[in-house]
């Protein structure tokens, strides 16, 4: 039997580290939807990303402050969780960060399939040249693939491109 | 923390407090608003212009005909009753140095004094600690009031504000003015020549740094005209290039006919010095 294992994906998008707050919010739902991921992960979990995700993920585990994980009597305690920092295209759209690109879409579409399922094998081949084509994030897309069974429950808790950057917000248990 | 009568403001808050004549003769609005129907439309237009604080005034600052007590109460007594109740959320100052008057526009609801003459009328301090109400200690050099200045001098134009207005500051502490509701305001022009106004300009962080919170009043003045050749109608480019002088050197209160303009410098100023975030960011961040 494998082991436990909680895991989220969280976009690395910069307008969630606190240096870049802005009066407002430009995406409040995301940004909720990543604590409650990040508070359901527990304190200390393992961070993947490239360099600038494990930046962005870093902040996201030190802004939690000082809450204290409630395991439920009689869950199965997680062996490590696991914060993964990825998001899809940026040149989804015109209104996007990068030159559209037509072939973003189809991307997103396909990887979203994959960490939806999940599908660890798609994941594991996922075609990294074309993403950083597409200026997506998908360096830690990898690892996950090897965290993943495909047996987890998935909790789907965001899933928009609100300035034509594609964001997911997944939660994995098992 | 300022308390401004009913209101208290954070102190990462920059305020735009806009001018409301109701005079027939003023320098730069020449009566526009001295009907009260007039006036209070002025109100409700620099409301939705983003103003935090009205500053209604009923006696030209400059020479003209007398106004007495009687005529300034008639002018602007009821006159801030009605803006009260219109604008529960809106701070009140009126621009007086009498004690008679204050105490009039004190019980019709304003919520601050702004005394323009330095401390000419010395009951002006107790009307305002009867009232809780806050107030703004000005740096006249010595003037009466409605008097330019003629051939003034000073040693050092920003020592003497300073060593003035904080004085006047600490006679309205004594006098039972809560210190949170104490403004401190160098004057620009008043008692002034125009080499006095850049000077203080360029040196406002000094009174800045006195603590008190500073209020400036730089808008369309001759200052301003004369540095530049403009007459009154010109000189909004000056006045907003004197306001982010001032805003970047941290004054917290900004006297201004222009209310959308001063808005926008002293945001944009207070964010360049990051005190203030911007209003929407997303831009290489998403």
């Amino acid at each position: 039997m494998s082991a436990s294992l909680r895991a989220a994906v969280v976009p690395g998008a910069l307008a969630l580290l606190p240096a870049y707050a802005a009066a407002t919010d430009p995406f409040p739902e995301l940004r909720l939807a990543v604590r409650a991921a990040v508070d359901w992960l527990g304190p200390a979990p393992e961070i993947l990303g490239d360099a600038q995700g494990r930046r962005v993920g870093q902040a996201l585990v030190e802004a939690r402050g000082g809450f204290e994980t409630v395991v439920e009597e009689g869950a199965p305690r997680p062996s490590r969780n696991h914060l993964v920092v990825a998001n899809g295209t940026a040149r989804r759209s015109r209104t996007s960060p990068g030159p559209y690109d037509e072939r973003a879409r189809p991307f997103d579409d396909q990887l979203g399939k994959a960490l939806l399922a999940p599908d660890p094998d798609a994941l594991r081949v996922l075609d990294q040249g074309l993403a950083t084509e597409l200026w997506a994030s998908t360096a830690a897309l990898a690892a996950l693939a090897d965290l993943l069974t495909g047996e987890e429950t998935v909790t789907v808790d965001y899933d928009a491109a609100p300035y034509g950057v594609q964001y997911w917000v997944v939660r994995y248990e098992r | 923390m300022l308390k401004l009568g009913r209101h208290a403001f954070a102190d990462d808050r920059p305020l735009v407090m806009a001018i409301v004549n109701r005079t027939p003769d003023s320098f730069y609005d020449k009566g526009a608003t001295y009907a009260a129907g007039a006036a209070l439309e002025r109100v409700a237009q620099v409301v939705e212009e983003g103003a935090d604080i009205v500053d209604i005034g009923g006696v030209k600052a400059g020479y003209g005909p007398d106004v007495d007590a009687a005529e300034e109460i008639r002018r602007v007594g009821t006159f801030v009753g009605q803006v009260r109740a219109a604008h529960p959320d809106l701070v009140i100052s009126v621009d007086t140095w009498r004690s008679e008057v204050a105490r009039v526009v004190c019980g019709e609801g304003a919520d601050l004094l702004n005394d323009a003459w330095g401390g000419h009328d010395p009951a002006l301090v107790d009307v305002a600690a009867e009232h809780a109400a806050a107030l703004i200690c000005t740096h006249t050099g010595g003037l009466a009031p409605r008097t330019d200045p003629h051939r003034q001098e000073y040693d050092d134009v920003v020592a003497a504000a300073i060593a003035d207005t904080t004085a006047y500051a600490e006679r309205a502490l004594a006098a039972g003015v809560a210190r949170e509701s104490i403004v401190i305001d160098p004057a620009h022009d008043f008692g002034k020549n125009t080499f006095h106004s850049l000077e203080l300009t360029r040196r406002l962080g000094e009174l800045v740094a006195t603590g008190w919170p500073v209020l400036v009043s730089l808008s369309n003045k001759d200052f301003v005209g004369e540095t530049l050749g403009r007459p009154t109608g010109e000189r909004l480019a000056g006045t907003l290039a004197a306001t982010a002088v001032c805003a970047l050197a941290g004054a917290r209160i900004y006297r201004v006919h222009q209310v959308r303009e001063t808005r926008d410098v002293v945001d944009m100023t207070w964010s360049i010095a990051g005190r203030r975030p911007p209003l929407h960011a997303i831009r290489g961040l998403a």
